[in-house]
């Protein structure tokens, strides 16, 4: 229960936030509260579906009492603190703080379909008008051009270290596949003893491309489709592929599927995916998908036909099956990539058609 | 003598407290360095993910992954080091590496050949000795930490009691554990590792928190660059450190206890493993320590060079074998300590100074100080003076009367150009902020701090360009990379002092102004808040230097 003030509002007390007071629910971070109210404190850091990390510094606000500003995403409200997040001073260190992320990484622009996140430090850097050229010197991070899996680009050259991958990879996904290594300028996103992504515990669910916010993870898939022509369209839909209910965002240009993401309010995925569901869509426009039904012939080819020839053949083999063996020696296995209404069709037909339970369904594997 | 298997090693350890460190020294010193079969068997056993246990192995200087790593010898760099011809040394020596400041600066330069601290100036004077005992005390001045520390047998545990040791513990342990926190809150002791803390308070706050058990660390990876006071401590009195931390355990209702010891202290290593087995087997640690029934146990771990590890959530990470990140504060170890749970974090000297209080009384503690300051102060002295050493002085104290009469003033007729603080962390002194007395007011309000007290004297020949881009490129070396102004600024600004950087003197000092500036104010702990004093006294003392630096750089 977060209300035990018995006023009714649901928060257990209040704080004064840029000169107006404002209810907090206990446990909420300074950064929390001020999300509510729309204050847009920058962050890069920062994934709420993750544990404050407090990396970046970008979310500091200004607390009365305390000497230097302190990170929000990290501090705790407490009852009666006066903060303010905006002024002249955190503006500058913020601005700062861009700066010296822009001169240690090599692009500050990168494609949209990256990934999710994969623009907010471009929008940092815009906002804050820090694209100067100031505090020039060494750049951070060593890419990975020798993993070669299909599915994550590991171009750590722009890499700000934020470890949101690292997190996700831990936090959201269980997997603990990167960690971080080295220390200081010279840390790095690394596997078990450097080695490929395909070698370590990683499944490939791409949570932590989609969490990146430079695009130094990036994927692959997507940016494979970088030019096909048109504007990219995103269409919410559930992913077919188990019965998790998961929700992604569909991407297109024109009528070519380039890629997918998860939506970060999916209700039951919170931005999660398998890799099935955020990679394994190559089949929808797939060249070898059957578009025309097909019998083969007394050459043993397959060749084009009509639909009434190819199903009395499909029913003359299951009635000779029956016949021969027995109701049971009928299994269906739906496809998970057919639809749920095709998926309840298929069930439908086993059981009321041949009289057996023997159906699955491949999402089940 | 059989190698231990891997089944041994994982067996002994598995079940003790904070294993992991040890673990990984032990197999480190079995096979020579840390091999992935090695490390693939502990992550198994500890169920620690294996890429976050290789993560973090790669995080310490000491462990190696190349199969001679361990056998190479490591020798210091330091900034006093360096004076003394270290880099000459190192060239000389086939297949060592560098290392930073191993604290022994009052008898440069230390090699660390495995278990073994060897001291000389050239390949030819490397031996293994005694570290040195601070120089003979002042006497007209009253010490505390340092009051028997001469006495020879003080090390052991019947030349501890000889001299009064543990008489005040077992009269505190008479009475009951609100009367010890009186007389430590009274004595006005704060904490000796540079944060200066009001010990009392902490300790009652620990008493008072909710969870158990609780736990006391003794912070003892003196890290800093120019500090070596913990290190003469715990070589030449380690019961008064284990007397402090039982102490801290019957004040605060803790049952048990650790030691983190920098990895570069071998030889006390096994000095603090002696003393803390004399007092188990004196009933002084063990079930029954505290009273009937009450146990109190103490371990050592070691570090494993990382300095970072001496902030006390880092350590404490390191400790519960987390990867060493310094945690997000509020909540402070005080509630959310060693496994989440109340511990107090101390440094040595802090807890040396308790045995003393207990002994004399709160109102002589707090009159060993000058004026308002209690107490007194353990200053590690080193670089250009003739007797370098270890210093306690009374809090207050004049800085130039130490160096001058105390320790000899500057040799060979030089005269002194700057002083650092708070072994490196504080920044330079020159000029009239040389007229400061030892205490945190008045050296805060030359700009800088005392810290742990470590001071290092540069005379009129030293380039201070190249003494703050040596202590820059620690900072850069030694930043954990958590928080982005310290991970990006401290790289920058060691550019800046190499030579890289604006070209334009303008251009060059508002970019270390700005990265310094957003470095103390935004920095998630005091490493990166407190790096930039470096270049921030630099330039207030020597403009025309930096200016001659700029200007060549192009």
């Amino acid at each position: 229960m977060s209300d035990n003030s018995g006023n009714g509002t649901g928060f257990d007390f209040e704080i004064t936030l840029d000169g107006e007071k404002v209810g907090v629910r206990r446990g909420e971070s300074l950064y929390e509260v001020s999300e509510r109210h729309r204050k847009e404190i920058p962050t890069l850091c920062y994934d709420p579906r993750l544990e404050a990390f407090g990396g970046c510094r970008l979310c500091i606000v200004e607390l009365d009492g305390a000497r230097n500003p302190v990170a929000s995403c990290t501090m705790r409200a407490e009852p009666g603190m006066r903060i303010t997040t905006r002024s002249a001073r955190l503006d500058m260190h913020r601005r700062v703080l861009m700066e010296m992320v822009a001169s240690e990484n090599r692009d500050m622009d990168v494609d949209p379909l990256s990934g999710y996140a994969s623009q907010e430090m471009a929008v940092l850097l815009d906002r804050y008008d820090a694209r100067t050229g100031r505090f020039a010197g060494a750049r951070s991070g060593r890419s990975r051009p020798d993993d070669d899996n299909p599915f994550i680009l590991r171009d750590y050259e722009n890499c700000i270290s934020c470890y949101r991958c690292v997190r996700v990879c831990a936090e959201q996904e269980g997997d603990y596949a990167i960690s971080v290594m080295n220390r200081g300028f010279e840390t790095q996103i690394t596997t078990e003893f450097e080695g490929l992504l395909g070698d370590s515990a990683c499944t490939f669910c791409g949570q932590c491309v989609q969490t990146c916010p430079t695009g130094a993870l990036a994927d692959i898939k997507a940016l494979a489709n970088a030019d096909v022509p048109g504007e990219t369209e995103k269409t919410r839909t559930v992913c077919p592929y188990c019965g998790v209910g998961c929700a992604v965002d569909l991407m297109s240009r024109g009528d070519k599927l380039i890629g997918v993401q998860p939506a970060m309010d999916g209700p039951a995925n919170e931005g999660a995916l398998c890799v099935k569901g955020q990679f394994a869509f190559d089949f929808v426009q797939h060249p070898d998908r059957l578009a025309y039904p097909m019998v083969r012939g007394e050459d043993g080819e397959l060749h084009e036909t009509d639909w009434d020839t190819a199903l009395d053949r499909a029913a003359a083999g299951f009635t000779a099956a029956v016949e021969n063996h027995g109701r049971h020696s009928v299994y269906g296995v739906a496809s998970g990539r057919a639809p749920h209404e095709a998926a309840y069709m298929m069930q439908r037909f086993i059981r009321g058609a041949f009289g057996t339970n023997q159906i699955d369904n491949c999402s089940r594997a | 003598m059989n190698m231990p298997s891997d089944a041994d090693l994982l067996a002994k350890w598995r079940a003790r407290p904070a294993p992991l460190l040890p673990l990984l020294h032990e197999f480190h010193e079995r096979d020579g360095f840390l091999s992935e079969e090695s490390l693939r068997a502990i992550s198994e056993d500890l169920r620690i993910p294996i890429a976050d246990l290789f993560g973090t192995i790669t995080f310490y200087h000491h462990f190696s992954r190349d199969p001679d790593g361990y056998a190479r010898a490591r020798v210091c760099t330091g900034p006093i080091c360096a004076l003394a011809g270290a880099n000459e040394l190192l060239a000389g020596l086939p297949n060592a590496q560098a290392m930073p400041c191993p604290g022994r600066c009052d008898e440069p330069i230390p090699v660390l050949d495995r278990d073994r601290v060897l001291c000389g100036t050239t390949v030819a004077e490397l031996a293994s000795r005694p570290s040195p005992l601070p120089p003979a005390p002042h006497p007209d001045v009253e010490e505390c930490v340092f009051a028997h520390i001469r006495t020879p047998g003080r090390a052991t545990l019947a030349g501890y009691r000889a001299s009064g040791g543990y008489a005040g513990l077992e009269n505190a342990l008479r009475g009951r554990p609100d009367a010890l926190l009186d007389i430590i809150d009274a004595s006005g002791l704060a904490g000796r590792g540079g944060a200066g803390f009001p010990t009392g308070r902490k300790w009652r706050a620990v008493a008072e928190a909710a969870g158990e058990p609780r736990t006391i660390v003794c912070n003892a990876d003196e890290g800093e660059p120019g500090c070596f006071k913990d290190r003469a401590l715990m070589d030449y009195d380690p019961h008064a450190v284990i007397e402090g931390m039982i102490a801290a355990g019957f004040a605060t209702g803790a049952m048990r206890g650790f030691i983190y010891l920098r990895y570069e202290y071998p030889d006390t290593l096994h000095i603090l493993e002696t003393a803390l087995e004399e007092a188990r087997d004196a009933g002084l640690l063990g079930p029954d320590a505290l009273g009937p029934g009450r146990p109190f146990d103490l371990w050592v771990r070691r570090g494993a060079g990382a300095y970072i590890c001496g902030e006390e959530t880092s350590l404490l990470n390191s400790l519960e074998g987390k990867h060493p990140f310094p945690r997000n504060r509020p909540p402070f170890p005080v509630t959310h300590g060693y496994e989440d749970l109340p511990t107090v974090v101390n440094n040595v000297e802090t807890l040396a100074s308790v045995p003393h209080i207990l002994v004399h009384g709160a109102d002589w503690y707090r009159g060993l100080g000058i004026g308002d300051h209690a107490g007194t102060k353990v200053i590690s002295l080193s670089g250009d003076v003739a007797r370098p050493g270890n210093y306690e002085v009374p809090m207050g104290f004049p800085l130039m009367t130490l160096i001058d009469d105390w320790a000899g003033g500057v040799p060979g007729g030089r005269k002194i150009q700057a002083v650092t603080m708070a072994g490196l962390s504080g920044g330079f002194l020159a000029g009239e902020a040389l007229d400061v007395t030892l205490d945190e007011p008045d050296i805060r309000s030359k700009g800088s701090f005392l810290g742990a007290g470590g001071i290092m004297v540069f005379d009129d020949s030293r380039d201070m360009i190249e003494v703050a881009h040596s202590a820059m490129e620690f900072f850069a070396e030694e930043s954990c990379g958590k928080c982005f102004p310290c991970r990006i600024g401290t790289q920058r600004l060691t550019e800046r002092l190499h030579g890289d950087g604006p070209p334009d003197i303008g251009a060059w000092i508002d970019e270390v102004h700005d990265l310094g500036d957003t470095m103390m104010q935004t920095s998630a702990c005091g490493l990166g808040q407190a790096a930039p004093l470096i270049t921030e006294s630099l330039i207030r003392y020597f403009p025309d230097r930096v200016s001659r630096h700029v200007a060549q750089s192009v």
